[in-house]
C-alpha cells in the first residue's frame, strides 16, 4: 500500500513538472471561424515550448523553402519580437474599414493578431518568447553564406 | 535504515506540495510582472493615424515606441534603407547640395524663407523657434468671380534638431536613426498633418501608447 502511495506521488509529481516544464513559455493559440454556413471552426492551444521542438522535426530542406529570404526579414522579426516584451498591453497596428478590422497588439508577454472579417475571424496569439526560438530554429537551417 | 518521524515527514511532504504549487504560481507571477501600464513617461510613441471619409471609411492606427523604431530600423535592408539610413541617388537629389543647403537654413535667423501665392495653392516654409514649418494649401480653382475653396492642407513641423540630424550623416544620406534619437529628446510633438476632402493624416510624438 505505501509503496503504492510512493509510486503515486512520484508520478505525480514528475506529471507537475512536467507540466510546468510544457507550459514554462505559455501557449499558443489559434482561433480560426468561418462564418459562413457549414464553415470550418478551428480552435487550437498548444504549449508553446512545442512548437521549436517541432520545428526540429522538420527536414532544413524543407524549412529553407518555407522560409525563403529569411535572412532579410528574421533578424527584423527577432528585433521586433524582443523589443515589442518591453511593451505589453500595447495596440501597435489597427486598420478598420467597413468590412475589416485587424489588430496586431501585445498582451502581457503576447503578441496577439486579429483579423476580423464579415465571413471569416482568425485569432492568434504567441509567446513572444516563442519568436525568439522559432527563428533562431530556422536561422540555423539556413546555409552559410 | 533512517526513518523519518511522522511529524517531520509531513513537514517535508507540505515543503515539496508547496514549492511545487509555488512553481506555476512564480511563473504567473513572472508573466504578469511583464505587465504593467507601459505608459512611462520617458518613452515615446509615434503616432500615425490616417482617417479616409470616403463611403470605406477606412482607418489606420499605427502606434510605435520611438526606441523600438531606433532598434529595428538598423536592421532593415532593402532597396535604398540600409543600417538604418536611407541613400538619395543623384537623380532624386537634382544636383541639390542637401547639406549646404541646411546649413544656410541652420544659420539664418527664424524667418519666412518661401512664400507661393498661387491660384491652386499656397506654399510657405519658414523657420521659428527652433522648428521648420512647411504649410501648402490645395485650392479649388475658383469660378470666375468666385473664392476659392481649400481642398487640402498640409503642415509640417519639424524640430531643427531633428532635420538636422536627418542630414548627419553623408552628403547624400538620410540618418533615419539619428533623427529618432533626435525626436524622441524632444516632448510632444506635432510632426505632420494633412486634411483633404476624403482623408486625414496625423503624425505625431507624445508618450502615450494608444492613438487617442
Amino acid at each position: 500500500m505505501m509503496l503504492l502511495a510512493k509510486l503515486a506521488v512520484g508520478a505525480a509529481t514528475t506529471l507537475v513538472f512536467a507540466t510546468v516544464y510544457t507550459f514554462r513559455e505559455g501557449t499558443v493559440r489559434v482561433d480560426v471561424d468561418e462564418l459562413r454556413e457549414g464553415g470550418a471552426h478551428v480552435h487550437v492551444w498548444a504549449p508553446a515550448a512545442v512548437v521549436p521542438m517541432a520545428l526540429y522535426f522538420v527536414p532544413d530542406r524543407k524549412l529553407e523553402k518555407l522560409t525563403d529570404h529569411a535572412e532579410q526579414w528574421a533578424p527584423i522579426a527577432r528585433i521586433a519580437a524582443q523589443e515589442m516584451r518591453r511593451y505589453p498591453n500595447s495596440t501597435f497596428v489597427e486598420v478598420q474599414d467597413s468590412r475589416e478590422h485587424v489588430k496586431v497588439s501585445t498582451a502581457g508577454s503576447r503578441i496577439e493578431v486579429d483579423v476580423e472579417e464579415p465571413d471569416e475571424n482568425v485569432h492568434v496569439a504567441v509567446p513572444l518568447t516563442m519568436i525568439d526560438d522559432v527563428i533562431a530554429r530556422i536561422a540555423r537551417s539556413q546555409p552559410a553564406a | 535504515m533512517y526513518r523519518a518521524s511522522q511529524p517531520v515527514r509531513r513537514l517535508a511532504i507540505l515543503v515539496l506540495a508547496g514549492a511545487m504549487l509555488s512553481v506555476p504560481v512564480s511563473l504567473v507571477a513572472q508573466a504578469n510582472s511583464a505587465t504593467p501600464s507601459s505608459s512611462n513617461t520617458s518613452e515615446r510613441w509615434l503616432h500615425v493615424r490616417v482617417i479616409c471619409t470616403d463611403s470605406k471609411g477606412e482607418s489606420v492606427r499605427v502606434n510605435i515606441p520611438v526606441e523600438m523604431a531606433e532598434k529595428v530600423l538598423p536592421a532593415i535592408n532593402k532597396n535604398q534603407l540600409h543600417g538604418g539610413k536611407v541613400h538619395l541617388s543623384d537623380s532624386e537629389l537634382n544636383g541639390v547640395d542637401l547639406k549646404t543647403l541646411l546649413e544656410a537654413v541652420r544659420s539664418s535667423k527664424d524667418g519666412e524663407y518661401v512664400t507661393v501665392e498661387a491660384t491652386d495653392a499656397d506654399v510657405r516654409v519658414a523657420k521659428q523657434s527652433g522648428f521648420m514649418l512647411v504649410h501648402v494649401t490645395e485650392k479649388n480653382i475658383a469660378a470666375k468671380g468666385g473664392k476659392a475653396s481649400e481642398k487640402s492642407r498640409v503642415d509640417v513641423k519639424v524640430p531643427m534638431k531633428v532635420v538636422e540630424a536627418l542630414f548627419s550623416a553623408g552628403k547624400d544620406e538620410l540618418d533615419l536613426v539619428a533623427a529618432l534619437r533626435a525626436l524622441s529628446a524632444n516632448g510632444d510633438t506635432e510632426l505632420f498633418s494633412v486634411k483633404s476632402d476624403d482623408s486625414t493624416v496625423h503624425v505625431w510624438l507624445d508618450s502615450k501608447n494608444v492613438a487617442d
